[in-house]
């Protein structure tokens, strides 16, 4: 047997495809599996919740007493809040709560739906608000998430895609955590559409009370303009639609039905207002 | 926009940027190294390597010593992100291929040119042999890289080949 010189062949233990067109069918297949079977889990949620029954769901949580929060859930100002509130459910069908008002310390304007029928203003929201008619919008919005149930699919959702979530990156084993990503986009896709319909909910409510719509979102017009809206990717990205957004809404949904854009704007009651 | 939504924008974009960055420099490091390899490979054509425990016939060997070469290489992120994408759905690991490639080379050719170093005409009975390093997560999962070892018996001749 002779020695004979050879190269060792090159390249025949790589593979010749591109790493990043790999990369990318990977990634875009995943995503879109990912996609679909978070949509159906949270379609699965919503079927599920559509099943308890409002009373059920009242007295899970009649024991559970938000602690830690802080709230305030007497004084003239609650008093004050859950007087606009009784009137604005007396206008709303298929109400089968009984809805309590409390008073979350916090600068930071929001509002909140719990389960069991509690809604949470803060400081900064009564502070920003400047009529009756801003308040009962917001307050209206919150009703409409009672109405559709938002806030106990979104407990739901949020206990399932969690476990989901979790599941699925472990067995990616990956600080990426894809699936996090594709997993908060349509929760988030999900969580706009909920506040839209409640954002109309609220200005059906408006419009029951007052007989006119006018004044109802300059509320959310003052926040666009002090600079809180959002834009572009980063409105998609947001759970709640931009403010802009909003608007623009609220103004064709009220031109939709005839609701006159006019009319005297209410007081708030002198306890909120000082 | 506010500031929530910088930070939005960057949340979901940073995975991605930091994919694209892991993979530029990887990919420029591999094929720095891949064209590196070749050209020692050249320069040590005519060194003679056999995986035989027996010597080819007119060799007459008057001193041996066994030599070897290990090279450990890491992963970048971004393979490592293929390859744990893999894992959920299976195939062939192929961002993995050119890493192992280059560890069995470079190991091989520091192991000639020890051999070459030291005098020797040629290397027979080499073997090659490969291990996880180290894990890259707490857990114990993950790998951080790979060692390769080659070795194996190199020998000085009466009258070595041209």
């Amino acid at each position: 047997m002779r020695f004979e010189p050879r190269l060792p062949r090159d390249g025949i233990n790589i593979s010749q495809e591109h790493p990043l067109k790999e990369a990318a069918i990977l990634i875009a297949g995943l995503t879109a599996v990912f996609a679909v079977l978070f949509g159906l889990v949270l379609v699965f949620v919503d079927l599920v919740v559509m099943l308890v029954p409002p009373s059920a769901e009242a007295r899970v949580f009649s024991s559970w007493s938000a602690e830690g929060l802080d709230l305030r859930r007497e004084g003239p100002r609650v008093e004050a809040v859950q007087a606009l509130l009784d009137r604005l459910v007396r206008h709303g069908s298929d109400m089968p709560y009984h809805f309590r008002v409390a008073i979350l310390p916090g600068d930071d304007p929001n509002a909140l739906a719990l389960p069991g029928g509690l809604i949470l203003v803060t400081d900064g929201l009564l502070r920003a608000v400047e009529s009756e008619n801003e308040l009962a919008l917001v307050l209206g919005h919150e009703l409409g998430h009672f109405h559709h149930r938002d806030h106990l699919r979104r407990l739901g959702r949020g206990m399932v895609l969690g476990v989901a979530l979790a599941v699925v990156s472990s067995a990616a084993k990956t600080r990426l955590r894809l699936a996090d990503v594709v997993g908060a986009l349509t929760a988030r896709g999900f969580s706009r559409d909920d506040e839209q319909r409640s954002d109309r909910f609220g200005l059906a409510l408006v419009q029951a009370e007052y007989g006119h719509v006018a004044g109802a979102w300059r509320f959310f017009e003052r926040l666009q303009a002090a600079g809180q809206g959002t834009a572009g990717v980063a409105a998609y990205l947001s759970s709640h639609p931009g403010n802009r957004g909003r608007i623009d809404d609220l103004e064709s949904y009220a031109h939709e039905h005839g609701w006159p854009a006019s009319g005297p704007a209410s007081a708030l009651d002198p306890a909120l207002s000082r | 926009m506010s500031f929530e939504s910088y930070m939005n924008v960057l949340r979901f974009s940073s995975p991605i940027l930091l994919l694209l960055v892991t993979y530029l420099i990887g990919h420029g490091i591999e094929r720095r190294h891949l064209a590196r390899l070749r050209a020692r490979e050249v320069a040590h054509q005519r060194f003679p390597v056999t995986t035989f425990a027996v010597l080819p016939a007119g060799w007459q060997p008057t001193s041996s010593s066994m030599v070897s070469g290990s090279v450990v290489i890491s992963l970048d992120y971004f393979k490592r992100f293929i390859a744990s994408l893999r894992g959920l759905i299976g195939g062939r690991i192929r961002s993995y291929e050119p890493l192992l490639d280059r560890a069995r080379r470079e190991a091989l050719l520091r192991m000639i040119e020890d051999a070459r170093r030291r005098g020797f005409h040629a290397v027979v009975n080499t073997r090659l042999e490969t291990s996880r390093l180290a894990n890259a997560r707490k857990d114990g999962k993950g790998t951080s890289g790979v060692e390769m070892l080659a070795y194996g018996t190199a020998l000085r001749l009466h009258d070595p080949p041209a």
